[in-house]
C-alpha cells in the first residue's frame, strides 16, 4: 500500500491527480497540500471519522512552513513514501513566477521539496510534473522531440520557461539517486474539459487576447488532464526512475488551440513582438513573450512518448476535441478513446 | 504522363560498382574511386555481424540505450509485487512498430464531389488524396508533423497543373519504390525554389498504389521563414532534425532527402548536374531504421533557374543560403526567381538495401557511412549521366 503526498492539490491538475489516486485501491493515504482552502470536490474525500485524504494549507515556496510540515508528528506518523510534485498552474498562473530570494516561486518550491524529500527517510519515490517547453525548439512548424533532445539554455528565454528549466534541472540532478526514486514527467499543454488550458506559456490563465507571431502557427502537442493523472499514477506504481515525455495523440496549431480555449490570438510581426516584449519589461510586467517574441510562438513540437509507453506502461486514453454541449454551444471536451 | 523503364535497363543502372569499367564520367568527388581495400573491410564487418553475440549486444545497446543524462534505471521496488508490473516484453509486443499506411485505390469510396477543389480534380486524383488522408490518425485535422489532408487537397490542383502543363514531367521507375515501410529517396537538388521536391510529391502520389506521401526533408532555414514554414508542414514536409528523421522512418514513411543540402541549389551553371559532396546523416538513419535507399535523378531542376554567380559574402551577411545572379534575377525583381518552363524528368533507381548487408551498429562506423554515402552519390550521378544526354 502506498502513502502519497500531492502538492498544489487545490488546483485543477492537482485535484485530478488526487481523484485518480483516491480511486486506486493500492493507495492507502493521500496527504494533499494546497495554498488555498480545500476544494469543494474534496468534501467527499475528507468526510468520515478516518478519511483517506488529509488536506493541509501550506506555502510550498517558503522554507519554514515546509520544514515544519515534514518534521511534524502527524506527517511522520503518516509515513508518506511517495511525493507527487504538481507545480502551481491554476488561477495563479498569471503570477506564476514572482521572485523569492532571487528564485522564481516554482524553482524555490521544487528545490525545497526535493531537499525535504531527501532528508525524510520514509520517502522513497518522488514524481514531479515538469513542462515540455523546456526543450530548445528547432525551426519549423512541428518537430518531434524525445527525452534526449536538447534543453533550451538560452539566457534570453522568457521567465516562465526559465523557471520550468530550473525546476527540470533540479529534479534531473537526482534522477540517479539510489535512495530516492525520481521520476520527472514532461508534459506539453494540458487541456481540461470546458476549454481550460494549463502549462502553456502564453495561453495559460483566463481567456483573453494573446499575441502570436505573424506568419507562424506552431503545432502544439496536447494532453488531457486525465491522462496526466494517469501518468502520475503509473509513475508511482512502476519501479523506474528517469525522465519521461507524456503527451496525447492530438496536436493542433496554436491559432486553433487559442480559438478552442476562448482566447483571441492576435498575429503580430516579429519586430512588433520584440517591441511589446521590451515595453513589458520596461514597465516591470512579467513578459509572456521572451526576447524576440519567444520561440514557442514560432516553432511547434510534438513529443516522443515511447519511453513512457515502454517503461511506465502509459499510453494516452483520452482524445481532445470540440463537442456540442447540452446548451448547443461548442466546447472543448476530452473523451475516452 | 510517365513511362516505366524496362527491367533490363534497371539492372544496368542498379549496380554502379558492378558495371563494366566503373567509370564515373564527370564525377567531381572521386576520392574513393577504388574501393577494393574497403570492400574487404566491409566483408569482414559483414562476417563478424553474423551470429556474433558481441555485435548483437552492441546493436541492442546502440538502438536502445539512452544518453547518460536521461537514462532511466530499472529497479525493483519492495512495495510492489513483480507480477503487478507491466512486462517490458508484453509492452513491446503491444506497442510495437506500426507503420502508417494508406489503403489501395480500389478500396477507396469517394464521397460526392462538393466545392470548387473537388471539381478541379478528377476521380483518380480525388481517390489519391482520400487515400493520403488516411495517414492522419483518426479524424484529427493534423498529424504530428502538421500535415493536413485539407491543405494538401487545396494545394494539389495548382501543383498538378505545374506538373502536367508547366514542367511537363516525365518519370520512370516508380515500381522500384517499395510499396510500404520506411524508404529514403535520395536525389540531386537544383533550382532556387524546391520545385524538384514538389514534382516528386505529385509524381509519387499519382503513380503508386497504395499512394505514398513523399515527405521531403527541408533545411532548417526554410523552417524559420514566415508562412513558408506553415505551408511546408501542411503539405507533409518536415525540417531535417535527427528526431524528425528517425520518427518518420519508424512510422514507415517515405522520405525524400537532398544530401547535397544547400550546396545543391548554390551550383552555378558551370556545375549543373554535377553532384556536390553528400551529407551522411540519411545513411545513418536508414541503417538504424532498416530502410532501403532509392536513388532519384531530377533532370531539369538545374535548368529551371541557372545561376551565373553566387554572391556568397552578401548571402552570409543576409543569413540566406544563396544570393544568385541569374539571367532574370535580380533584373526582374522577385519574379526573376520563378523557374523557367523546362521539361522535368524524374528517374527512380534500384533500391540500395544496405540495411540487409549491415546491421544498425554500422551506423556508428563513420568511415563506412561516408563510403555508403559516396555509393549513393555515384548511383544518383550515374542516373543523371544516363538520362541527361
Amino acid at each position: 500500500m502506498t502513502r502519497i503526498l500531492v502538492t498544489h492539490a487545490d488546483e485543477p491538475i492537482g485535484r485530478r491527480v488526487v481523484k485518480n489516486l483516491y480511486h486506486d485501491p493500492g493507495v492507502e493515504v493521500i496527504y494533499a497540500l494546497g495554498s488555498g482552502p480545500p476544494p469543494r470536490k474534496f468534501d467527499a474525500y475528507l468526510a468520515g471519522s478516518n478519511p483517506r485524504v488529509t488536506y493541509t494549507r501550506l506555502d510550498l515556496a517558503k522554507h519554514r512552513p515546509i520544514h515544519d510540515l515534514f518534521h511534524s508528528a502527524p506527517f511522520r506518523a503518516a509515513e508518506i513514501d511517495t511525493v507527487v510534485y504538481v507545480p502551481r498552474h491554476g488561477a495563479g498562473a498569471s503570477v506564476a513566477a514572482p521572485l523569492l530570494g532571487g528564485l522564481s516561486e516554482r524553482t524555490a518550491e521544487s528545490r525545497l521539496l526535493l531537499q525535504n524529500c531527501l532528508e525524510t527517510r520514509t520517502i522513497r519515490n518522488l514524481v514531479a510534473i515538469g513542462s515540455a517547453f523546456v526543450y530548445r525548439l528547432p525551426p519549423g512548424n512541428a518537430n518531434h522531440l524525445s527525452e534526449d533532445s536538447e534543453l533550451n539554455l538560452d539566457p534570453d528565454v522568457m521567465p516562465e520557461i526559465r523557471a520550468w528549466i530550473d525546476c527540470d534541472m533540479i529534479f534531473h540532478s537526482e534522477v540517479h539517486n539510489d535512495r530516492l526514486r525520481v521520476v520527472l514527467l514532461r508534459v506539453p499543454t494540458v487541456v481540461a474539459a470546458g476549454g481550460y488550458v494549463y502549462l502553456h506559456p502564453s495561453l495559460a490563465g483566463r481567456p483573453g487576447s494573446r499575441v502570436r507571431a505573424l506568419g507562424f502557427d506552431p503545432i502544439c502537442a496536447l494532453v488531457s488532464d486525465k491522462d496526466v493523472a494517469r501518468a502520475v499514477r503509473a509513475a508511482t506504481k512502476t519501479p523506474v526512475s528517469g525522465i519521461f515525455n507524456i503527451a496525447g495523440s492530438e496536436a493542433v496549431p496554436l491559432s486553433m488551440l487559442a480559438r478552442w480555449t476562448g482566447h483571441t490570438s492576435i498575429p503580430l510581426p516579429g519586430p512588433l513582438l520584440s517591441m511589446v516584449d521590451a515595453t513589458e519589461r520596461a514597465l516591470g510586467i512579467e513578459s509572456r513573450l521572451g526576447a524576440g517574441g519567444g520561440a514557442h510562438l514560432r516553432y511547434g513540437f510534438t513529443l516522443d512518448t515511447e519511453r513512457a509507453a515502454a517503461e511506465l506502461g502509459f499510453r494516452s486514453q483520452y482524445r481532445i476535441g470540440l463537442a456540442r454541449a447540452g446548451d448547443g454551444a461548442l466546447r472543448l471536451e476530452t473523451a475516452s478513446i | 504522363m510517365s513511362e516505366i523503364e524496362s527491367p533490363q535497363a534497371v539492372e544496368e543502372i542498379a549496380s554502379p560498382l558492378a558495371a563494366p569499367g566503373r567509370t564515373l564520367g564527370r564525377d567531381p568527388f572521386d576520392d574513393l574511386a577504388d574501393p577494393d581495400p574497403f570492400e574487404e573491410r566491409l566483408d569482414q564487418l559483414e562476417a563478424r555481424r553474423a551470429d556474433s553475440p558481441i555485435v548483437q549486444h552492441r546493436a541492442r545497446k546502440v538502438t536502445a540505450e539512452p544518453s547518460l543524462a536521461t537514462k532511466s534505471t530499472i529497479r525493483r521496488a519492495a512495495a510492489h509485487r513483480e507480477d503487478d508490473l507491466p512486462s517490458r516484453d508484453n509492452l513491446t509486443r503491444l506497442f510495437g512498430r506500426r507503420w502508417s499506411t494508406t489503403p489501395p485505390l480500389a478500396e477507396i469510396e469517394l464521397p460526392p464531389a462538393k466545392g470548387l477543389i473537388d471539381r478541379l480534380l478528377n476521380t483518380d486524383e480525388r481517390r489519391v488524396l482520400t487515400a493520403l488522408a488516411h495517414l492522419v490518425e483518426g479524424d484529427a485535422p493534423y498529424d504530428r508533423f502538421g500535415y493536413s489532408p485539407e491543405a494538401m487537397k487545396a494545394a494539389f490542383p495548382f501543383f498538378h497543373a505545374l506538373y502536367r502543363l508547366y514542367f511537363r514531367v516525365r518519370s520512370e521507375g516508380h515500381k522500384r519504390i517499395p510499396g510500404e515501410g520506411p524508404v529514403v529517396l535520395a536525389g540531386n537538388h537544383g533550382g532556387l525554389l524546391p520545385f524538384d521536391a514538389a514534382m516528386a510529391i505529385i509524381d509519387v502520389a499519382l503513380n503508386t498504389d497504395p499512394p505514398r506521401l513523399v515527405r521531403a526533408v527541408v533545411d532548417r532555414w526554410a523552417g524559420s521563414l514566415p508562412w513558408i514554414n506553415i505551408f511546408y508542414a501542411r503539405v507533409g514536409q518536415v525540417v531535417g532534425t535527427r528526431e524528425n528523421f528517425a520518427k518518420l522512418l519508424d512510422d514507415g514513411q517515405l522520405l525524400l532527402v537532398f544530401p547535397e543540402g544547400v550546396e545543391g541549389i548554390r551550383k552555378t551553371i558551370a556545375h549543373r548536374y554535377r553532384l556536390q559532396k553528400f551529407r551522411v546523416g540519411f545513411i545513418e538513419h536508414a541503417l538504424r531504421a532498416r530502410a532501403p535507399i532509392v536513388p532519384v535523378a531530377f533532370i531539369g531542376s538545374d535548368d529551371q533557374s541557372p545561376i551565373l554567380f553566387d554572391i556568397k559574402p552578401l548571402a552570409r551577411r543576409l543569413g540566406v543560403p544563396v544570393v544568385p545572379i541569374t539571367p532574370t534575377f535580380p533584373w526582374f525583381g522577385p519574379l526573376g526567381l520563378l523557374p523557367y518552363p523546362v521539361s522535368y524528368r524524374i528517374v527512380y533507381g534500384e533500391p540500395l538495401r544496405y540495411h540487409e548487408r549491415f546491421g544498425p551498429e554500422a551506423a556508428n562506423d563513420s568511415r563506412l557511412v561516408r563510403y555508403l554515402a559516396n555509393q549513393v552519390r555515384r548511383s544518383v550521378q550515374l542516373l543523371i549521366d544516363r538520362h541527361h544526354q
